[in-house]
């Protein structure tokens, strides 16, 4: 990767970190705080994204909605790519039949599609955060169970490992010294990459009523809320679904430059 | 008569650098013009630039192809002499042509660009075409994909591609280089029978030895310039030019074990190898190995023995067995049958934990070396863990031992830093043959070490490896399909056919009074220079 | 018979993942705490009538030991009855008869545009210069990160709100399609082209392109009879999961659009926690994926009968 880009995101990285964390810092105002006399106003100088029904400056809660976003996403993946990689890295280096075994239940996982799967899960638990992060976590593992199993298994049969066999190397060190080292490349891709997917599924599951519940200035809900009024006032909607936007795209873009050419997810 | 092809002073570069420069010969009909060179060389493009392919600026004082000013061809006028007029048989048969359609519709193709025949005509002109190649079976070939195909009938085919359009100039660009030699013979061959016909053929190639056969005349290139120019009988004989002397030099073939290939061997005058004692114990003994791949049988009883301090060749064709063989040597994969003795103790089959201690005693180099080393790797880090065992690769306990061995395959120490990806296809050999020797074993097993190598290059390895044999008095298992590389090398050959080995002796026997008629075939399609 | 032999797998495989499915959603509802006969009819505390109950309790045999509730759920599976829907108060496989078609029929129009697109972009692709690569990657990239439900929003807001050619919401004409159908299809586009470049690139700049010009070929020449079989390929065989995906999608979509379908039975019945009308979607998508799976298959061989790109 070259210096540019990594600066370019690590300074993206930094930023939504700061945002998540101290929102304060970028928009000091009150995200909660109404004021009906300035109802849909649109974006100018003074609102730069507008405001909302209630008069609430739509920058200020979309900055300090990047939180409650960031979190179902985040949390989601570590579950997700948790799972993926004691999965995928047991079917990778298993015997034979239990490699068949963990690829029979991961294609059946796989059959049913992410979002149909999170809903699916939701229906079980009820929504809310929580149900959000599990969801959003088991349905993107099988994906991605998938792909690290396919990575460890190139590696595993690479004339890099054969070659430390001939000479003397015992499985341990093989692993130690050359698998691991050279499987964190391109699983950090990975998990950059899920990052970006996860705060979309996470967005579309409050989207639709079954994440964050209200107030709170998640991207999603905000989203929802918008859509009602999307004659009106276009940038209620508009400007959450930017910044997921930008957090996806952001993320796709810093996963490929660290070498993931992913097929599917 | 007028010359079918007449280039003066071409020059074609990319982006500001000249890849060819003041290029000029010509060609008459009935004549092979041979110009030959390593990579880099700029003979590539310059057949491409002939074709209207290369793909970067053109300039020239006259380029004429088949009585057409190439100079003012516009890409139509161009697509119509592509094909007809003059053709281009590419190297790799198996990466010439689709293999998402069937060869026929390849074939096909350049009825459809040129000329005017309704389907079946064409249909019946592919079928005479493959037949005139000698295809068996065409009806049914002909529906097939490249990939369904065997190397030689790929070849015909090619071959049948170039010739439908019964073009006045044929292009072999490297057309015999990524062939095994039976069947490389067959393309010169019927490239011989082109010429007789009358046609011009222009040859690319980096194999001095392979296109003195058929060629009239000879370029020698570098750099992107002619360095030196004349007849087949000239250029063999009478080199002008230092870089056609070293060329020529490089060639194995003909010259006796031990004599150096470059003129930068450090030993100016052949040794012997000291005589092996009949009574040590062998380094190798390989007795009855088998191995099947899903009831697909790859070796078969395949059996030798390789006494201490000399050097076994083993010899065949892609698809014979021979790295089967060797990696069942290295213990990575398990035989059928069989088994593999090294130093007097068993190796395989056995299990790894329990040999673990003898691999020191044996170590491997490949074709390509770059996919053995670790990317995250150094030079000197590689060289490192190699001399560690893998406990360390930073250790500065180990910088003394690293540059003698740097030293020992002649790299510089100054590129302990780089990472191997950085350096040429040479170097990265050296490498490997360094970190091989890391823990002194006595055993070598080299799968096709200098098969990627330019012949230069190839001289100056083989050479390296010959001194470190006399220094160290390691045994190699030599493995290639280069019959004369493994004539110059060996002591002892073994030929392998479908996974047996059909013949072995010394090489003296084998080459001066070969009796199975495989070897025999494989001899004759050897080319000789000396 | 190869044919034949194929099948009997593909059929194998099916039932197999089927029967996983099915057995997932068994243990899922009685792992939901109290009463199995709520949990299947609208979650712990539900509004059931007492009636509703007791029907859930004898149909699901919840009195029976839990093997034999099993072995009744998966009898009752294989005769296609999935039961009453808690929500709609109607067998399930009638609904779902009814709202199948108008998603089915969205995500093919969908795909059918999504790879129309991918193919249009990846030859202008080949085309471009230094910087319309860049822009084309870009846009790519971006296009394959955005979600549906953003999308579908940007789309009403400019066709409709402020240029008021198309309907923001459903109204049975082909013009209430039109929005439906890009908001799904343009996020695959992107995905899809991204693949497709890059075989095209490896298809375009590879030895039998070469010997292909070298015969007379234009280059629009080679594209047709070399480049696009290659660029297709492993769009192809993406194309399961991206029927998939769409279905997914379609959820999202229905809801923006306030779109009668199986996304929006789907979303009412996770909200009502209507568990039979959940298996039947379960069950239906997992059948869906399997089927074009397989259909995708059958036509990667045709294009590649000897497996030569794999």
């Amino acid at each position: 990767m070259s210096r540019t880009a990594k600066i370019l995101s690590l300074l993206f990285i930094a930023f939504w970190v700061l945002t998540a964390f101290v929102p304060a810092l970028i928009a000091p105002a009150d995200p909660l705080a109404i004021n009906p006399s300035q109802a849909f106003q649109a974006p100018s100088g003074a609102h730069i994204f507008g405001t909302d029904e209630s008069g609430r400056d739509v920058f200020t809660r979309v900055i300090h909605g990047a939180g409650d976003s960031l979190y179902i996403g985040l949390a989601a993946t570590a579950l997700g790519m948790g799972l993926a990689l004691v999965l995928g890295t047991a079917a990778a280096l298993a015997p034979r039949w239990l490699d068949e075994v963990i690829l029979r239940v991961l294609e059946a996982l796989y059959s049913v599609p992410s979002l149909l799967m999170a809903l699916l899960i939701i229906a079980f638990t009820g929504p809310g955060v929580g149900p959000a992060i599990v969801a959003v976590g088991l349905s993107t593992a099988p994906g991605y169970a998938r792909l690290v199993r396919s990575q460890i298994r190139t590696l595993k049969n690479s004339e890099m490992l054969e070659a430390a066999t001939v000479l003397g190397r015992g499985t341990w060190r093989k692993v130690r010294n050359h698998l691991v080292p050279n499987a964190l490349q391109p699983l950090l891709a990975l998990v950059t990459l899920g990052i970006g997917q996860a705060v979309i599924w996470a967005a579309a599951l409050s989207f639709l009523g079954l994440g964050t519940p209200p107030p709170a200035p998640e991207w999603g809900a905000m989203l929802s809320a918008g859509r009602t009024y999307l004659h009106l006032a276009w940038w209620l909607s508009f400007f959450p679904g930017l910044a997921i936007v930008v957090v996806a795209a952001g993320a796709t873009l810093i996963g490929r430059a660290l070498g993931g050419k992913v097929k599917a997810i | 008569m007028n010359p079918l092809l007449a280039v003066e002073n071409l020059c074609v570069s990319f982006a500001g650098q000249h890849a060819v420069d003041a290029v000029s010969f010509e060609l008459n009909a009935g004549e092979c013009l041979a110009l030959v060179g390593e990579s880099g060389s700029g003979k590539s493009v310059t057949a491409r630039s002939l074709l209207g392919l290369s793909g970067g600026r053109v300039s020239a004082e006259k380029l004429v192809v088949c009585q057409e000013d190439a100079l003012t061809l516009t890409e139509p006028a161009w697509q119509k002499i592509r094909g007809s007029s003059v053709v281009m048989i590419l190297q790799d048969a198996l990466m010439a042509l689709d293999p998402l359609r069937p060869v026929g519709r390849e074939i096909e193709d350049v009825l459809k660009e040129h000329g005017t025949l309704n389907r079946a005509a064409r249909s019946t002109k592919v079928l005479e075409a493959l037949a005139s190649v000698d295809l068996p079976d065409p009806e049914r070939r002909m529906k097939q994909r490249s990939t369904q195909l065997s190397g030689g009938m790929r070849q015909r085919v090619l071959i049948a591609q170039a010739l439908i359009g019964d073009p006045q100039i044929v292009i072999a660009d490297e057309a015999t280089t990524a062939l095994d030699s039976r069947l490389a013979a067959l393309v010169l061959k019927q490239l011989a029978a082109l010429k007789d016909e009358g046609r011009a053929v222009l040859m690319i190639s980096h194999d001095l030895a392979q296109v003195a056969q058929l060629a009239d005349r000879i370029a020698v290139m570098r750099s992107g310039k002619i360095v030196e120019s004349g007849t087949t009988e000239q250029i063999l004989n009478h080199p002008q030019h230092e870089y056609t002397r070293t060329l020529l030099r490089a060639i194995p073939s003909g010259v006796p074990r031990f004599a150096p290939l470059s003129t930068k061997a450090i030993t100016s005058e052949p040794r012997q190898l000291p005589p092996t004692d009949p009574d040590a114990t062998p380094a190798l003994v390989v007795e009855n190995l088998s191995k099947s791949f899903s009831r697909h049988p790859a070796v078969i009883e395949a059996g030798f023995v390789l006494p201490r301090g000399s050097t076994l060749g083993l010899v065949g064709e892609s698809g014979s067995g021979k790295t089967t063989t060797a990696r069942m040597i290295l213990g990575l994969e398990r035989p059928d049958a069989g088994s593999v003795t090294l130093l007097g103790e068993r190796f395989a089959p056995h299990g790894e934990a329990a040999r673990r201690n003898l691999r020191e005693n044996i170590g491997a180099i490949y074709q390509n070396p770059l996919g053995s080393f670790d990317p995250r790797y150094s030079v000197g880090q590689i060289l490192t863990d190699a001399l560690s065992a893998g406990r360390s690769k930073r250790g500065s306990g180990y910088k003394d031992q690293v540059a003698r061995l740097l030293e020992q395959v002649e790299l510089d120490p100054d590129l302990s830093g780089r990472n191997p990806r950085e350096l040429s296809g040479g170097q990265r050999q050296r490498l490997a043959i360094a970190r091989a020797l890391a823990p002194e074993p006595q055993v070598l097993v080299l799968d096709e070490p200098v098969s990627a190598l330019d012949v230069s290059i190839q001289a100056t390895v083989l050479d390296l490896l010959d001194r470190l044999q006399q220094e160290t008095e390691t045994s190699y298992l030599f493995i290639s399909h280069d019959l004369s590389v493994i004539e110059h090398m060996s002591d002892l050959v073994a030929v392998m056919y479908q996974g047996r080995i059909v013949e072995q002796g010394s090489t003296a026997e084998v080459f001066g009074d070969p009796q199975h008629e495989y070897t025999r075939s494989l001899l004759t399609a050897m080319p000789r220079l000396r | 018979m190869k044919l034949l032999a194929w099948l009997g797998r593909k059929v194998g495989g099916a039932l197999v993942v089927l029967w996983l499915v099915a057995t997932a959603i068994f243990i899922g509802v009685r792992l939901i705490p109290g009463d199995p006969a709520e949990a299947i009819m609208g979650g712990p505390g539900s509004q059931a009538s007492a009636e509703a109950l007791a029907n859930a309790r004898s149909e699901y045999g919840l009195d029976l030991p839990i093997v034999s509730q099993y072995f009744l759920f998966l009898a009752k599976l294989i005769r296609l009855d999935f039961g009453t829907s808690y929500s709609f108060k109607d067998p399930v496989l009638q609904i779902m008869g009814e709202v199948l078609p108008p998603t089915i029929n969205l995500a093919l129009m969908a795909l059918a545009v999504a790879w129309l697109l991918a193919l249009l972009l990846a030859l202008l692709a080949m085309r471009a210069n230094k910087f319309g690569q860049l822009l084309g990657n870009a846009v790519e990239i971006v296009a394959a990160a955005v979600p549906h439900f953003w999308l579908g929003a940007v789309l009403i807001m400019l066709f409709s709100s402020m240029l008021g050619w198309l309907p923001a919401v459903a109204n049975g004409t082909a013009a209430g399609l039109v929005l439906p159908v890009l908001t799904l299809a343009l996020p695959l586009a992107g995905f899809l082209t991204q693949l497709m470049r890059d075989s095209l690139n490896t298809a375009m700049g590879s030895q039998f392109a070469l010997a292909a010009r070298a015969r007379g070929e234009s280059r629009l020449t080679v594209f047709r009879r070399h480049g696009l079989r290659h660029a297709a390929l492993p769009a192809l065989g993406l194309t399961g999961w991206a029927f998939s995906s769409l279905l997914s999608g379609a959820v999202v979509v229905e809801a923006i659009f306030a779109r009668p379908g199986l996304g929006r039975s789907l979303l009412s019945a996770v909200l009502a926690r209507d568990i039979p009308m959940v298996t039947g979607i379960a069950l239906f998508s997992a059948l869906v994926y399997i089927v074009v799976m397989a259909l995708t298959e059958a036509i990667e061989r045709l294009i590649d009968p000897a497996g030569a790109e794999s």
